[in-house]
């Protein structure tokens, strides 16, 4: 069942050197799934998760055929329809936590805001859900972090602070920009757990957004490969690290291994036929 | 002797009757010339011993000396020309409203630098970032195009330390190989030493040669690049964290 349904996504931004095309025709739909989207840094893989959101600040610009989030069009809904939507159906961690926490507001008031506005939670029937949803992701001092600043936290610690504020709302749509990439590997394997445990027993529909090739196509089922604005190769995630697409290939063999040679990393030769 | 060395540091964050040891008598060496690595738990406070050597930590026990001597408070200007940090945040750590070529020049006219523009041309292209992005805001930049700028920084006064934390999570794979490369081209011709924090244990073997695990503001275990590489750690943690690396390792 589709979810979410983009076609022919244009981000464009006017600058003083001219326009700057972010992303450029992307079409992609999304069932109760785990979508990955990957490619090199700047092309365009955090302006499309925040298209759908429409949270594209001027002078950016979005255009689209279509962008349909279930039965919602989302290029026609009005500030106030989006506004419903955000937070609650669809959510986004963005890239840096730190930036879209609020600084001046204590981490477990954040977390306990939506649960007692929008849920009518009392105090401290909210209090033990934030206390519980940080706990899920492995934060080791709860009771300590609800009352820590946002800049009392280390990287990933943030970084599940929002994950954990995504969540409490149950969306059906959560888009996650690098959510594990402050993350040591054992705590962001119970992170993925709990994503993947809501796409398998809520259909939560899944956006995965990382640099991370070797997680996505461990993690995720499907993969969007996408270079300067445009998504070049759609694949099975188990395929990825088989890749046919010379970009993604290329992107592959920059990787270091553990017990690899010291020598130089190979870097990615833009001067093939898929570069222009 | 080593380049940096750590004794029983120890470091508590304290507001409001709240305090947090974020690190706990933790000690390390590191020698001129080499690559020293720090894995471990988030929140374990690998930012936190970064952040004491540059003086913006709260230390509350142990020494941290530079070259033999106990680092000054204030660091200075002289602490500045010789240790640089890429911070791990790299949105936080930019002004918002300075163009990167303010960002890249400020070092310089602080410590009374010329050939300014030079530099900052130099700078950019180190890092990989086209020239036309000279005048450019942080707003107006990717993630990874942000930490290349923070890396481009760092590398303005030609300092002889560079305390790396995570310097290249937010980088795709090939900008991520370019900036390895680039800092271990730098580490060769200048004879820089790193201390770098990486969650990507394959980046940290790329790396490093000589690793330190932590886990809840302790030093857990102190591994070489070779026992990194052969699974020989001693603890369970180290243990824990190789093995859910296992996508890293090359192929046999
Ligand atoms: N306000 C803006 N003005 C001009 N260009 C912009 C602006 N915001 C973003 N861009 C450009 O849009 C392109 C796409 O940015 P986006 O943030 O989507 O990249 P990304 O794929 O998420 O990269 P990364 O992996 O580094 O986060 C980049 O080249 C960026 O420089
Ligand atoms: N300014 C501060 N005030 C209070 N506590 C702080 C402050 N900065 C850090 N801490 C706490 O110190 C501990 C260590 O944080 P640190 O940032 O050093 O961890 P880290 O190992 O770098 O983690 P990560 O890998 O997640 O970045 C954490 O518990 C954090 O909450
Ligand atoms: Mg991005
Ligand atoms: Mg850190």
């Amino acid at each position: 069942m589709t979810l979410l349904s983009v076609r022919n996504l244009k981000v464009s931004f006017d600058t003083e050197t001219g326009v700057v095309e972010a992303v450029r025709g992307v079409s992609f739909d999304l069932g109760r799934e785990r979508l990955g989207i990957v490619g090199e840094s700047g092309s365009g893989k955090t302006m499309t998760g925040r298209s759908v959101l429409r949270l594209i600040r001027p002078p950016g610009r979005i255009e689209a055929d279509e962008m349909r989030f279930d039965g919602v069009d989302l290029m026609g809904a009005s500030e106030t329809q989006m506004r419903a939507l955000r937070g609650r159906r669809i959510a986004m961690v963005m890239q840096d936590p730190k930036y879209s926490l609020n600084p001046v507001m204590k981490v477990g008031a954040q977390l306990m805001e939506g649960l007692r506005q929008r849920d009518g939670l009392t105090r401290a029937a909210a209090h033990i859900k934030a206390v519980e949803a940080l706990e899920a992701v492995q934060i080791r001092d709860p009771e300590r972090v609800m009352l820590a600043y946002p800049h009392e936290l280390s990287g990933g610690m943030g970084q599940r602070v929002m994950i954990a504020m995504m969540l409490i709302p149950n969306p059906d749509l959560l888009i996650a920009d690098e959510p594990t990439s402050a993350l040591d590997v054992t705590v962001q394997a119970e992170v993925l757990a709990i994503l993947d445990g809501l796409v398998r027993d809520r259909g939560m529909g899944l956006i995965f957004i990382s640099h991370d090739l070797r997680l996505v196509a461990r993690f995720c089922d499907r993969v969007l490969v996408m270079y300067r604005g445009k998504i070049v190769e759609e694949l099975a995630a188990r395929d990825l690290l088989h890749a046919r697409h010379p970009y993604t290939q290329g992107l592959l063999n920059c990787l270091p291994r553990i017990g690899g040679p010291r020598q130089p990393l190979p870097g990615l030769d833009r001067s093939a036929d898929w570069a222009v | 002797m080593a380049l940096i060395e750590i004794e029983n540091l120890s470091v508590t964050y304290r507001s409001k009757g709240r305090s947090v040891t974020a690190v706990e008598s933790v000690s390390l060496g590191v020698e001129a010339r080499q690559s020293f690595g720090l894995v471990g738990e988030s929140g374990s406070g690998k930012s936190t011993i970064l952040r004491a050597i540059c003086g913006l930590a709260p230390v509350t026990g142990g020494t941290i000396r530079i070259g033999g001597d106990l680092v000054p408070t204030p660091r200075g200007r002289a602490f500045s020309a010789r240790v640089q940090m890429v911070f791990q945040d790299p949105y936080a750590s930019l002004h918002p409203r300075h163009t990167l070529d303010r960002t890249l020049s400020e070092p310089l006219a602080i410590h009374g630098i010329g050939q300014t523009d030079a530099r900052v041309m130099q700078a950019l292209d180190d890092v990989g970032l086209p020239q036309s992005f000279r005048f450019r805001y942080p707003h107006q930049l990717s993630g990874g195009q942000r930490q290349r700028v923070a890396i481009a920084r760092a590398l303005m006064l030609r300092p002889e330390i560079l305390l790396l934390d995570e310097p290249t999570s937010a980088l795709d794979a090939s900008v991520q190989a370019e900036t390895l490369n680039l800092l271990n081209r730098l580490r060769t011709e200048r004879g820089l030493t790193f201390l770098m924090v990486s969650h990507d244990l394959a980046v940290i073997d790329h790396m490093c040669d000589r690793i330190l695990v932590m886990q809840n503001g302790r030093a857990v275990e102190e591994l070489s690049r070779q026992d990194l590489a052969s699974a020989k750690m001693k603890t369970d943690y180290a243990r824990s964290l190789f093995s859910a690396s296992a996508d890293r390792m090359l192929e046999p």
